[in-house]
């Protein structure tokens, strides 16, 4: 995230940085990609995942050796990453920058996260599988799968192919990983911060299948306007409205969930950024379909909507929920109190309007972008106009970064603190 | 519960799981073979101090690829003719690109010198005033001479033949530029015409533009974008259609306003018979492109002698 607010402060001042290659935008971008995508998001996801089946089956972790195992080659290979990215040692595919040797790493390390959660929950104690429990090992199926088949370091394809593949991963990390997990937390912690049953067990069945379903085939509408086959377009751009379906069952099943409950959010913060995060999935999710479609991404293609989209879904909805889930499951792991609710109070606050800030800037720079090619006018004579709005998302980058900063304070903080203050958050796990 | 339709559910959503990534994934690489275009970019065809492969290779290092793309679309203006299947059966990895901060440069080859391209790699601040793209200045000298190599076969075989060409409803291939060549009543190749739009010209354009179209009105030094120079061969490509949209739209952007909304239609049909006949600067040609710099054996399309700020004034 750090290097995301510097490449944007290299937006509205691009000389700041200057004959330093590790530190030059494109190379930043590539690490603040990786960093959030394989760093922040999905060693949060699978320290949840970690928490989370044991919990849902009542037994302990296959092996908690292979699961500190995993969990340091993960963050070897995020080094390992940091260290080649910025000195741009890419494959030169975007979201699958990692080299051979990482890619290698990630898929082994991978392998192993997925065998350690099956066979907890092949072991489990209860009969019934919680719908979350759907989600993580559904996940845990295709995120391997979608890596093995995207990443395409050991083979090379003719340039379109080459696209289509490549678009197939870089939708579907987000679709088959970053969305399902993401769902499956949300439906561990709504309930168990609500202390309510899940409205109903049958919709968020509906929904698990219905994104197992339509998710896989979307990715060819990231390249909707370049010469690949018509099917292949149609195909995906008519899975993408079908996602409305999954989501929206999702969605109901969450509200309905909250029902009579809303006012807990006032005083529940880990709830308060569970339920944004709903809410901005809502809006991810009815923005992407009308994206998708050929008229509205004939317009906004190729311009800064689709980066404030992409933040909407991964910086608004799941680093919202996976932050949710640590501030549910670090007291309970611990057994130590947070070191203070009025830093959670700060950290929800910056990150929610930084967030916002950045949104509407984007947005907004987008319509002016997809503007400048519609009148096909140079964009050397319109780039100018943009520059207030760069300036506000650099500003934007300020705030978010402070926020997580805080957080870490805040973790560090109840880390090492005494134990003194440790029984309560025991008292209140609850079994489901 | 049964448990056994349970499970027979799961199977066959699984396999139809299977059959989309099939469907999705292996069936295009099998069904999707395109035939080489005769416009693909052609690296193998460049031989002198540059090597474009080496060059591809120095573009993705740097990650040029999160900024510019390589395909044209079919609404895009000015960036030369829609791109086949068949041009990119030798790009791989693939640089389509996802987002343009920066212009698309699928037919970038060609369109400025390589001095040019090195010294916007070097500061890109100084060719282009505004622009964002970041300085590549710690290439070395052979990367940049690849990279600068490969910018310049992009394109190969398919040449912008018209950088600029107005938006579909002012050409009569639509009912709105039907209208507006049916509501037509100005010859603009006519003398009489010209003379008409000089006055609109003075009274409208030349606080910014300068009396002759130089680009250096009075107004022109407090603006951050500098005003076109009608002198550039850049303007002669206009047509008469172009001329018309400009003024009437303006250019977003810059002080240069949607003129449609003070002038009547025939009043800004005169000014473009006006703007036609305003003088082309003097050429300043390079007899010697060659030993200038050996890259440079492609041939360059009308616009060599421009070195800075292809579009606008250079105050």
């Amino acid at each position: 995230m750090g290097a995301g607010l510097l490449a944007s402060m290299e937006f509205s001042n691009p000389d700041m940085v200057h004959n330093i290659p590790q530190m030059s935008m494109p190379h930043l971008r590539m690490w603040h990609v990786n960093g959030v995508a394989i760093g922040w998001l999905s060693m949060g996801y699978v320290g949840a995942i970690f928490h989370m089946v044991p919990t849902l089956c009542k037994n302990k972790l296959h092996s908690e050796r292979l699961g500190n195992l995993t969990m340091w080659a993960w963050n070897l290979l995020m080094v390992g990453a940091f260290c080649t990215l910025l000195n741009g040692n890419t494959e030169g595919r975007e979201y699958a920058e990692l080299g051979a040797l990482l890619d290698v790493m990630a898929v082994i390390a991978l392998l192993l996260i997925t065998y350690n959660v099956w066979m907890t929950v092949v072991t489990r104690r209860v009969q019934k599988l919680y719908v979350s429990l759907w989600y993580f090992l559904g996940s845990l199926f295709w995120f391997p799968l979608v890596y093995i088949i995207g990443q395409r370091t050991f083979v090379s394809l003719p340039g379109l192919n080459d696209a289509i593949v490549g678009w197939f991963y870089g939708h579907n990390i987000l679709g088959m990983w970053f969305t399902t997990v993401g769902v499956g937390m949300m439906y561990y912690l709504l309930p168990r911060f609500t202390q309510a049953p899940l409205y109903s067990h049958g919709l968020s069945m509906l929904g698990f299948w219905g994104i197992a379903l339509f998710y896989a085939p979307t990715g060819t509408h990231h390249i909707t306007q370049s010469p690949v086959p018509e099917w292949l377009k149609a195909i995906a751009i008519i899975s993408s409205i079908f996602l409305l379906v999954p989501v929206l069952t999702v969605l109901t099943n969450f509200f309905m969930t909250m029902k009579g409950r809303w006012q807990m959010v006032v005083t529940d913060l880990p709830l308060r950024f569970a339920v944004t995060s709903c809410m901005f999935y809502l809006v991810t999710c009815t923005q992407g379909p009308f994206q998708a479609t050929r008229w509205v991404n004939w317009y906004l293609h190729f311009t800064q909507w689709v980066v404030g989209h992409a933040h909407l879904a991964l910086l608004g909805t799941f680093s919202f929920i996976l932050t949710s889930a640590i501030y549910y499951s670090l007291p309970r792991l611990t057994g130590k109190e947070w070191h203070s609710e009025g830093l959670i109070r700060a950290h929800y606050w910056l990150k929610f309007l930084g967030f916002l800030l950045m949104m509407s800037s984007l947005t907004t720079a987008g319509l002016i972008q997809s503007a400048g090619w519609f009148m096909g006018i140079p964009i050397d004579q319109w780039s100018n106009t943009l520059g207030p709005y760069w300036f506000l998302r650099a500003i934007s980058g300020v705030m978010i970064v402070t926020g997580q900063l805080i957080f870490f304070y805040n973790v560090v903080k109840s880390f090492y603190t005494s134990e003194g203050t440790a029984v309560k958050a025991k008292a209140r796990e609850v079994k489901v | 519960m049964n448990g056994f339709g349970y499970r027979l559910g799961a199977i066959g959503i699984i396999s139809t799981f299977f059959i989309i990534i099939f469907s999705t994934v292996l069936m295009p690489m099998v069904l999707f073979k395109p035939k080489d275009s005769d416009s693909f970019n052609n690296y193998k065809a460049m031989s002198g101090v540059g090597d474009p492969i080496r060059g591809r290779k120095i573009y993705i290092r740097e990650g040029c690829l999160y900024c510019h793309t390589q395909f044209t679309r079919l609404q895009d203006r000015g960036y030369g003719p829609l791109v086949k299947a068949g041009d990119f059966n030798y790009e791989t990895p693939h640089q389509l690109g996802t987002a343009r901060t920066g212009p698309d440069l699928t037919n970038e080859g060609g369109r400025f010198p390589s001095e040019w391209q090195k010294a916007h790699l070097i500061q890109p601040r100084a060719v282009k005033p505004g622009s964002i793209m970041p300085s590549f200045s710690y290439l070395n000298n052979r990367d940049m001479n690849d990279l600068v190599a490969y910018i310049q076969t992009l394109g190969n075989g398919r040449k912008v033949e018209h950088y600029v060409e107005a938006p579909a409803e002012y050409m009569p291939s639509t009912w709105t530029g039907q209208e507006l060549a049916k509501n037509r009543h100005v010859n603009t190749n006519d003398d009489a015409s010209a003379n008409a739009g000089r006055g609109i010209y003075t009274q409208n354009c030349a606080a910014c533009h300068g009396l002759e179209g130089y680009g250096n009105g009075p107004n022109s030094i407090s603006l951050m974008k500098k005003p076109a120079n009608f002198s550039r061969p850049f303007y002669k490509q206009y047509s008469d259609e172009m001329w018309y949209y400009r003024i009437a739209e303006g250019v977003p952007g810059t002080r240069m306003p949607r003129f449609a909304w003070k002038l009547t239609p025939e009043e800004m049909w005169y000014l473009v018979a006006y703007l036609k006949t305003l003088p082309q600067e003097q050429e300043v040609t390079i007899n010697s492109v060659e030993q200038l710099d050996k890259i440079e054996h492609i041939k360059l399309p009308k616009l060599t002698e421009q070195q800075f700020e292809p579009h606008h004034g250079n105050h």
